[in-house]
């Protein structure tokens, strides 16, 4: 925290004093004997900026009421011990003060009484070491004339280890996480309600029908990546799928659109096929790689649906353009088809070409719903408090914002603001 | 057996789940190299596992070819569209054109892979067409507000609706623009935002059940 | 006897539609109505006048990440904001993270910078194609040339006039992503958001209404939707295209869906009250 008010007087009464021994006759000012002299601009504080990776430096100084709006300041940084001055930054004498600096109110104390001005060295001067000193100096200029310039300024950069700024992520963070081992260390001490979710009761049905009609079951698990938590929540559920269709003696065939995807996808119906008691059923080509190309993906999928006309499929995953293509060539087929994405453009498709949807968290609580691991369903009971936590905090934030900007407190709505920024 | 196929790669998400994960509150330059080494790793396995695919997709479709099984003749096409871009691709070294000159990779890009993509994008909207018409009928009162929303954004959409929205409702003094604005930055953003906000504690709490190996089904089970 | 023939107007084959559309989307091709949109939609008002603000010889990341399929959509969009970055004499660096869009970026600029007669190396470059969209990103934010040190014919991009000054995001004043892909959320979560760096996209009509949230938290500074985008902006920097061109098919097309959908409602309700 930059809580430097003691440190900052003590620095504006020693540069006063510098000013003093400034003001007297240098060598140097010889040489600018032409031209008319300039007052010293005391009080400039240049230091490193907090909660980045280093490179930039902070400089800081109080307003000056007798600013007119010609006046604007220049802030130089050097490299060199003498001379090799780079113009940094250049702004009118009304901007940046230190309420501009985007940092909340605990980690920065800034006021509209003082300038503060972020430089980035990097800019300037390419790779930096933590350590390396730099020099700089403020003019002040009224409509381009040099009234006012500071004495020289040393700092440093260094890379600081933790962003401070983002304490009320921090917060959140860890509190969500003591909710989830609390949910997940009493999971199996008492049973835990799930509401119905019709799409996952219907797989059941699904591949029973695939069974009776010695069909195959399509699984899709979309155009997403291993990164993507949509994408992994649909493999948690191929899981599942596979064994049933191990244990029914059916077939399943999953054409996929990203390779590392396909080779997840392959140990986890390998697994499926050897929980079932089934591991000779288990074939190379259930899992299959298409394209990586969006629309050659979506062609081909809808040609081998359209000719080998499944029992079910099941679009699960991340999907873009491509999931009405699917859904409708699916549909045309006559299969049962339940979707489950948490990309909310294509929901819409899937609703009106699927017999099922699973929305979005729906898709990530399928592992657990289906597994019925009471661990699994029970960290299902954080993400409920996740939400509580965010609709309380709408509601509050919304009465208190209105509240505080009815009563014109602005200090008090921009606290709360801060509070739910991220940063 | 179970500690290379469980424990090892159970420690591995852990320890880098969690570095990964302070990354995002630690600025220093060690984070910051940190970062982008396993950015560099995970652009190598996906390289790597292209390869994976590749040879997946051949070996699936020269079986087929082989075995002469239902729908061969598709998998032919597989062979020859490789070679049609692999082909050109290595005689123009890779580049789509030659000073203004399109080469013969540019060709196959322009005159086969173009039209064909856009082929296929382009069925949508006749997709979307029959979709709506099947789907926006009045059915109950939520049906009858998505009407409304709907035939709202299509006029507001385009120019023409534009002209029958001033021709029939412009004595209401509204803007067709502006209800649209409205529908779309109002009740559309808090459906979307609701839905957004679910799934983002969703990701969370995957993640977490990820990084503390207690989702592990994409290891396999037990 | 009409009730059959409401229910069968009800229960129509797919294919009658299909028709119906290509006959529209034909005619409208053919014989051109010449119509133009009166009203500019809000978000690419503020795309336009985001870019139009940013000072002379700024750099600016143009991603271009649609491939053929999308191109009908996008590429006018693609055309109309490199024209407008060239008009006020922005560098522009383009990258792009999907194969398919390398070669539509050669053809379009191979004829926009001449018309601005604006060199390759001075006042743009064209950067090799990226796999992992995400950790190229990550690598620009402390140095761009981790990942592009070599533009797409293997030229060091180091000693480039474009690129003189440019390190990192701190020196990049604009991202512009045109994409029919999911690259677009992840330029607003990992650039965005995480550096400050302003962005605008081009995304495909379909796509649009996702967006809402992030242009009300200024997130984008704007937004350019399918065709109906690209014609405002062309009609913003004063330079009809394809984007005009298109909007006439796309108009019928808008009103034939509404018409659409009053007759079958018209139907059910004359088959439920009659």
């Amino acid at each position: 925290m930059i809580k430097h008010k003691v440190f900052l007087t003590l620095f504006l009464s020693l540069s006063a004093v510098c000013g003093l021994f400034a003001a007297k006759p240098a060598p140097a000012a010889k040489k600018a004997a032409s031209l008319p002299p300039a007052a010293v601009l005391g009080g400039v504080t240049a230091a490193d900026m907090p909660y980045d990776v280093g490179g930039a430096v902070l400089l800081r100084w109080a307003v000056n009421p007798s600013d007119t709006p010609a006046t604007t300041y220049t802030v130089y940084a050097s490299s060199l011990q003498a001379g090799g001055w780079v113009e940094a930054e250049s702004f009118a004498s009304t901007a940046k003060t230190g309420k501009d600096i985007d940092l909340p109110f605990w980690a920065w104390d800034g006021s509209a009484s003082e300038h503060a001005v972020k430089i980035e060295l990097t800019n300037f001067f390419g790779e930096i070491k933590d350590g390396d000193v730099f020099h700089f100096k403020v003019a002040a200029l009224e409509n381009g004339k040099l009234v006012a310039e500071s004495l020289p300024l040393d700092a440093s950069t260094t890379s600081n280890w933790f962003r401070l700024d983002r304490l009320n992520n921090v917060v959140m963070l860890l509190l969500v996480t003591i909710v989830f081992f609390w949910a997940v260390s009493h999971a199996k001490r008492k049973g835990l309600f799930i509401r119905r979710i019709a799409g996952l009761d219907a797989i059941d049905e699904a591949i029973g029908r695939a069974t009776e009609m010695g069909k195959p079951i399509y699984y899709v698990p979309g155009i997403g990546d291993m990164t993507m938590v949509s994408t992994i929540a649909s493999t948690f559920i191929l899981g599942e799928v596979a064994k049933k269709v191990a244990q029914y003696d059916t077939t399943i065939k999953v054409p996929h659109y990203n390779p590392v995807v396909m080779t997840v996808s392959k140990e986890v119906v390998k697994q499926a096929f050897l929980e079932a008691g089934r591991p000779d059923s288990f074939r190379e080509d259930i899992n299959q790689f298409i394209s990586s190309d969006q629309f050659s993906y979506a062609a081909s999928v809808d040609g081998m649906i359209s000719r080998e006309k499944p029992a079910a499929c099941f679009f699960m995953g991340y999907f873009m353009a491509e999931s009405l293509l699917l859904a409708e060539v699916g549909a045309t087929t006559g299969a049962i088809q339940i979707a489950g994405t948490d990309s909310e453009s294509q929901l819409p498709f899937f609703f009106t070409a699927c017999d099922y949807t699973l929305i979005g968290e729906e898709l990530y609580a399928a592992g657990a719903y289906l597994s019925k691991d009471p661990m699994l369903q029970s960290a299902l009971k954080a993400q409920d408090f996740g939400k509580l936590v965010v609709m309380i905090s709408v509601a509050l934030g919304v009465i208190l914002t209105a509240v505080g900007a009815l009563m014109k407190w602005g200090a008090f709505t921009q606290t709360i603001a801060d509070l739910f920024k991220a940063y | 057996m179970k500690l290379i196929k469980k424990t090892i790669p159970l420690a591995i998400v852990f320890v880098f789940g969690i570095l990964t994960l302070l990354t995002y509150y630690v600025p220093h330059k060690h984070s910051v190299d940190f970062l982008e080494t396993m950015n560099k790793w995970e652009n190598i396995v996906t390289a790597f596992a292209f390869f994976l695919g590749l040879i997946s997709l051949f070996y699936a479709h020269s079986t087929k070819i082989s075995r002469k099984a239902d729908g061969w003749g598709y998998s032919l096409f597989v062979f020859v569209g490789f070679l049609a871009i692999i082909i050109p691709a290595y005689i123009s070294k890779g580049k789509n054109m030659n000073g203004a000159e399109l080469t013969w990779m540019g060709w196959a890009f322009q005159y086969i892979y173009n039209p064909l993509s856009a082929t296929m994008f382009a069925v949508l909207a006749f997709y979307i067409v029959s979709t709506a018409y099947k789907s926006f009928r009045i059915k109950s009162l939520q049906a009858f507000v998505l009407f409304v929303a709907a035939m709202f954004l299509i006029l507001g959409n385009v120019p023409l609706g534009q002209i029958i929205w001033d021709k029939m409702l412009g004595w209401t003094g509204y803007n067709i623009s502006q209800v649209v604005d409205w529908i779309m930055h109002v009740p559309a953003v808090a459906g979307k935002r609701g839905i957004m906000i679910g799934i983002s504690i969703g990701a969370v709490v995957t993640a977490l059940k990820i990084i503390f190996g207690i989702e592990r089904q994409y290891l396999g089970k037990d | 006897m009409l009730k059959d023939k409401l229910n069968a107007v009800l229960k129509i084959d797919r294919r009658w539609i299909f028709l119906a559309l290509t006959v529209v989307l034909f005619g409208a091709i053919i014989h051109p109505l010449g119509l133009l949109s009166k009203n500019i939609a809000r978000d690419t008002q503020n795309a336009y006048e985001f870019m139009d603000k940013i000072p002379a010889g700024s750099f600016i990341l143009l991603d271009l990440d649609y491939d053929p399929s999308t191109a009908p959509e996008l590429s006018p969009q693609a055309m109309a904001v490199a024209r407008h970055a060239f008009r006020n004499n922005l560098r522009v660096g383009v990258v792009t993270y999907s194969a398919g869009a390398t070669g539509l970026i050669e053809q379009l600029f191979a004829v926009v910078p001449g018309e601005f007669k604006k060199e390759y190396g001075k006042d743009y470059v064209i950067l090799p194609y990226q796999p992992n969209a995400v950790a190229v990103m990550t690598q620009m934010a402390s140095d761009l040339y981790g990942i592009y040190d070599k533009d797409k014919d293997g030229k060091d991009t180091r000693s480039m006039p474009v690129m003189k000054g440019i390190q990192n995001y701190k020196n990049i004043s604009l991202v512009v992503c045109i994409a029919g892909t999911s690259i677009t959320d992840i330029w607003v979560a990992y650039v965005g958001d995480k550096y400050n760096v302003p962005f605008i996209a081009g995304v495909t009509a379909i796509s649009q209404p996702g967006y809402g949230p992030y242009l009300q938290k200024k997130q984008m500074r704007g937004l350019l939707g399918g065709m109906k985008g690209a014609a405002e902006y062309e009609h913003l920097i004063k330079t009809p295209g394809k984007g005009s061109s298109g909007i006439d098919a796309l108009s019928l097309a808008h009103v034939m869906v509404a018409a659409l959908i009053i007759v079958s409602n018209i139907a059910m309700v004359i088959l439920k009250y009659l």
